[in-house]
């Protein structure tokens, strides 16, 4: 049976992975939900998303989601028991290993990626012309320069 | 490439020259935001035009300034940032500049100095505004300073395209500069284009049929 996944997410109660997926033959959207055994917020993220991949009963289902997508899910689970926020999580994951990244020398397929990462962020704290408190034309004002401390970016070794 | 560009309409940049019209160009590294702030200034079902041989995209936006209105276009690069360097008619008559860094990634702050080096080599006076944008990743950066604006003398904000906090400030204040830019132009590099414009136009009479590259930059 050919699937075409749609959306990839996880469930906190029971701990789950759900997939939306479309059975090509039937053009039904279906749900495949996977139970997340055996892991703990002392578990590897990683090992555990592998498992999954190639798991007897899902790899079929997975093979067109990401094993990045799969690492990424499971750390906001593991996140979850250590008392994180699932907003709290992503911005993590974020930091973790964007800081030093150069984007401008990635390839077409990786920038795409690391966009589509970043996409996750932006929905989330998106303010759409539909939500209650949307303002088009919404000024913040920010403390002046002068009395805000120095950013640590600006103290390397090479000057502007 | 710059011979190729004349003859796309959407890409004559003569008309840069009247009054009522101002183009704008986005600069800053691949993945900080820069069409996700056009999007959020235009809002939803706004379609720009996509130049992909250009690897550059155009948004069109019209509004009244001192009750006249006024023609905008907006230069977003779609890809071409990713070789460090924009084409020279990137730059050409452009009125502003919008430089954006992500203040998620330090290498997107620290290449604005590439930047804004180029941009200086093509456009020694135009106005630029460095944006810091997704502050709403973390609010926390608002508490500190960065020097590079302060340095080069340049106005700076803090903005989201995700939330709106200060975008539509921002587009407003850059075209209102490049306005007040285009009326007080003195820019050498303005002077020597129309120089060189005057000197195609006679050198013309003689090699009608002759393709000048070299005099024009654009």
């Amino acid at each position: 049976m050919p699937i075409i996944a749609k959306q990839c997410g996880i469930k906190f109660d029971p701990p789950s992975v759900i997939l939306i997926y479309e059975n090509e033959h039937t053009d039904k959207l279906r749900k495949r939900v996977m139970p997340v055994r055996n892991f703990s917020e002392y578990s590897d993220c990683s090992r555990a998303a592998e498992r999954l991949k190639h798991h007897p009963h899902h790899a079929h289902y997975l093979d067109s989601v990401s094993l990045e997508q799969l690492v990424r899910l499971y750390t906001v689970l593991r996140d979850h028991l250590r008392g994180l926020s699932v907003e709290e999580s992503l911005r993590e994951q974020c930091h973790s290993h964007t800081h030093e990244e150069d984007l401008n020398k990635f390839s077409d397929e990786e920038l795409k990626r690391r966009k589509a990462q970043m996409d996750v962020l932006f929905e989330l704290n998106r303010r759409r012309r539909d939500d209650p408190d949307f303002v088009y034309d919404l000024e913040v004002e920010f403390p002046e320069n002068s009395s805000r401390e120095p950013c640590s970016w600006d103290q390397s070794d090479e000057e502007f | 490439m710059a011979g190729d560009m004349k003859r796309i309409p959407e890409l004559e940049q003569e008309k840069y020259d009247a009054d009522e019209q101002v183009k704008i160009i986005c600069l800053g590294d691949s993945a900080v935001g820069k069409s996700k702030l056009m999007e959020r200034f235009l809002m939803d079902g706004y379609r720009p035009q996509q130049l992909s041989t250009y690897a550059l995209t155009l948004y069109k936006y019209t509004t009244t300034i001192n009750s006249k209105p006024v023609l905008v276009d907006f230069w977003d690069t779609a890809g071409q940032e990713r070789f460090q360097s924009m084409h020279p008619s990137y730059y050409h008559k452009a009125h502003a500049c919008i430089m954006v860094f992500d203040v998620q990634r330090k290498v997107t702050y620290k290449n604005l100095s590439n930047w804004y080096k180029e941009l200086r080599e093509y456009r020694p006076e135009i106005p630029c505004l460095v944006v810091a944008n997704k502050i709403d990743a973390d609010m926390r950066v608002t508490q500190k300073s960065f020097n590079f604006a302060k340095k080069q003398g340049l106005p700076f904000y803090f903005v989201s395209a995700a939330d709106g906090t200060n975008v539509v400030k921002v587009f407003k204040d850059a075209i209102n500069m490049a306005l007040s830019y285009k009326k007080n132009s003195s820019d050498f590099m303005d002077v020597v284009m129309r120089e060189l414009e005057n000197f195609d136009l006679e050198g013309k009479e003689e090699s009608a049929d002759e393709e000048e590259e070299e005099g024009k930059a654009d």
